[in-house]
């Protein structure tokens, strides 16, 4: 038993997190899963002693984190386990670690919020002002300092570099990252997501879900930069080609009316948007500085997707 | 992103928030500011030191809200100025915000009570909640409510604002999450709330005006603005407070910085929802004590 003396609240190891402390029922494949999950954390990060594990779901989120759970539910979240870190007199610093069910979703979330630096832990991540965040596996791991200061920065650091070693495997990134030319490439800021309400918090296209992303289709953002200054290119994954003209036909009736037969329309800042579909792609060039320079970018995507798998509509 | 000129998706933005044909919910008859005059909003604010809650002394909380009320309604003393707003035979729920990183903080809790007692109301007939209001004995019978929470910026509605901060009136709060939070403001027309809201306390003592991470703060991104927002319309609080927020994104970062996640649910309580006024140009600022720093 671990305890911290000022808190007067019963804390556990991390093996005994599915026992006490728990929001949510859960079936014994789930308290399987959340143990595994716990395990992966530490119990202490150096002289500051863990509290009981709280482990919340896709429905139970919104009691720990309020509103904000939609980000990560939005991602397909299994299950959290929140593990919170206290030393009397020094800030809490909280371990948050989702299980999102696919690597291709802990990558996704990650993507969520990319300010701050490398920080080389797991296989991606950021630091900045106190907050640790990485994927590895199926995994997103947030560390989170109350307070940043120089023993809370190392020790944020510290707990997120155990947990990235204690996770055993390694992810792969979603396929469709495999449709964006590298060309002028900010790759540092790739976007995934399934849904438009994210796709607006990064790039405002419309109020309403013209591409008719829904929650099941996939889709990356991208910046690029270039000659022509900064564009931005979207490709959706839709279930079938049906499906990926119909979202075609719905942009162009919502975005672009005016383009009638021709790919793209100039807009209103000058700069040229374009769209293609290609099989069950679709694939959107945003403010590129020439018809001929979106047509060229959707060329290149139109290539990596490859003749026999995309075919144009 | 910085804006250089008009883009079709900002075109969009602005049509997104006109008013639309067949509101959700009928106006709130009476609310402040239906009647198309401007809507008085007061900022209030002093520049002593804040304690370890986040919350200046208690007793110049008192003074701020005293005099934000008075300027308000017009009203030399603070407790005919309250007896406007609340009946002697009122059972008052004051509707608090307990999030962990930015609290309503009890010193605005207590000042808020106090003037609620002087108004005439007995102390029993008063609850301070957030999460348990319907399950809150007071809450359940209330006939009036003060309305009193901080200004943060949030990952999915963003901003949490005054008209937010009834979402825990409604038995399932995350079934509003839809379309990133847009019709927060039909809440206001439940049973539990529908005209029953006295006094809006917008609390910008510390706001946060940016978020990162699976908590949405970082102190990093607070400062200490040290005011309180007072209005009898929540929508033309939130609006003012947000153009605080938005004032200081723009200062800290250096340039025109959007909130990501737009909070669309303001205006969208003006147009679709008739709760109040968003417009700026529709409301009168009145602006009391300390000015440096105001950003409005």
């Amino acid at each position: 038993m671990v305890q911290s003396g000022g808190m007067k609240k019963v804390v556990v190891l991390a093996a005994a997190l599915a026992s006490l402390g728990r929001p949510v029922l859960m079936s014994q494949p789930e308290q399987s899963d959340a143990r595994l999950l716990g395990s992966f954390i530490p119990v202490t990060a150096g002289p500051w002693l863990s509290e009981a594990d709280q482990v919340f779901d896709a429905a139970s989120i919104f009691g720990y984190i309020d509103g904000a759970g939609e980000v990560y539910r939005s991602y397909n979240m299994k299950r959290l386990v929140a593990r919170r870190f206290h030393k009397d007199g020094k800030p809490d610093i909280v371990v948050d670690a989702f299980d999102m069910g696919t690597s291709g979703d802990a990558f996704g979330v990650f993507t969520h919020d990319l300010e701050g630096k490398d920080a080389a832990v797991g296989q991606g991540s950021t630091y900045k002002a106190g907050l640790l965040s990485f994927w590895k596996d199926r995994y997103f791991v947030s560390v989170y300092a109350e307070e940043e200061t120089p023993e809370t920065r190392e020790l944020v650091l510290e707990l997120g570099r155990a947990i990235a070693l204690a996770i055993p495997g390694e992810g792969k990134k979603p396929e469709l990252l495999k449709l964006l030319p590298s060309e002028g490439l900010d790759a540092g800021g790739v976007r995934y997501f399934h849904n438009h309400s994210v796709l607006n918090y990064h790039f405002f296209v419309a109020e309403a879900d013209i591409l008719e992303l829904g929650q099941t289709a996939e889709a990356v953002l991208a910046e690029y930069s270039g000659s022509g200054g900064r564009s931005r290119l979207l490709v959706a994954a839709y279930a079938d080609p049906a499906a990926a003209r119909k979202a075609g036909d719905s942009f162009v009736r919502g975005y672009m009316p005016e383009s009638g037969d021709k790919e793209g329309v100039r807009t209103e800042n000058g700069k040229w948007t374009s769209r293609r579909v290609l099989g069950r792609f679709l694939a959107v060039a945003f403010d590129e500085a020439t018809e001929e320079k979106a047509g060229a970018r959707l060329d290149a995507v139109e290539a990596l997707a490859g003749p026999g798998k995309a075919g144009r509509a | 992103m910085i804006k250089r000129s008009l883009t079709r998706r900002d075109f969009l933005k602005v049509a997104s928030a006109a008013p639309l044909a067949g509101a959700l919910v009928p106006a709130l008859k009476g609310a402040p500011g239906a009647a198309g005059e401007k809507v008085r909003v007061v900022l209030v604010r002093d520049p002593s030191p804040l304690g370890s809650g986040g919350a200046p002394p208690a007793d110049i909380v008192q003074k701020m809200l005293d005099d934000a009320v008075c300027a308000l309604l017009g009203e030399k003393d603070v407790v005919k100025a309250w007896k406007r707003l609340i009946r002697a035979d009122d059972v008052v729920g004051i509707k608090t915000n307990v999030w962990r990183y930015l609290p309503t903080t009890a010193e605005v809790e207590q000042a808020i009570k106090r003037r609620v007692m002087d108004a005439g109301v007995s102390e029993e007939a008063i609850g301070i909640d957030d999460r348990g209001v319907l399950r809150n004995p007071v809450f359940q019978k209330a006939t009036a409510l003060v309305n009193a929470r901080p200004m943060r910026t949030h990952n999915w509605s963003g901003v949490g604002s005054l008209i937010k901060n009834y979402i825990m009136f409604t038995p399932q709060p995350s079934a509003w999450h839809g379309d990133t939070c847009a019709d927060l403001a039909a809440i206001w027309d439940l049973p539990a709330v529908k005209g029953k809201t006295r006094l809006n306390v917008l609390v910008m003592f510390t706001p946060l005006f940016h978020s990162v991470g699976a908590h949405d703060y970082a102190k990093e991104y607070t400062w200490e603005y040290k005011g309180l927002i007072v209005s009898r319309d929540p929508v033309a609080a939130d609006a003012t407070g947000l153009r605080i927020i938005q004032a200081k994104r723009n200062e800290h970062f250096g340039d025109d910085r959007p909130l990501p996640m737009k909070p669309h649910h303001i205006p969208l309580a003006d147009t679709r929802h008739h709760l109040g006024v968003s417009d700026p140009a529709r409301i009168e600022l009145v602006k009391l004590g300390w000015d440096e720093g105001a950003l409005v």
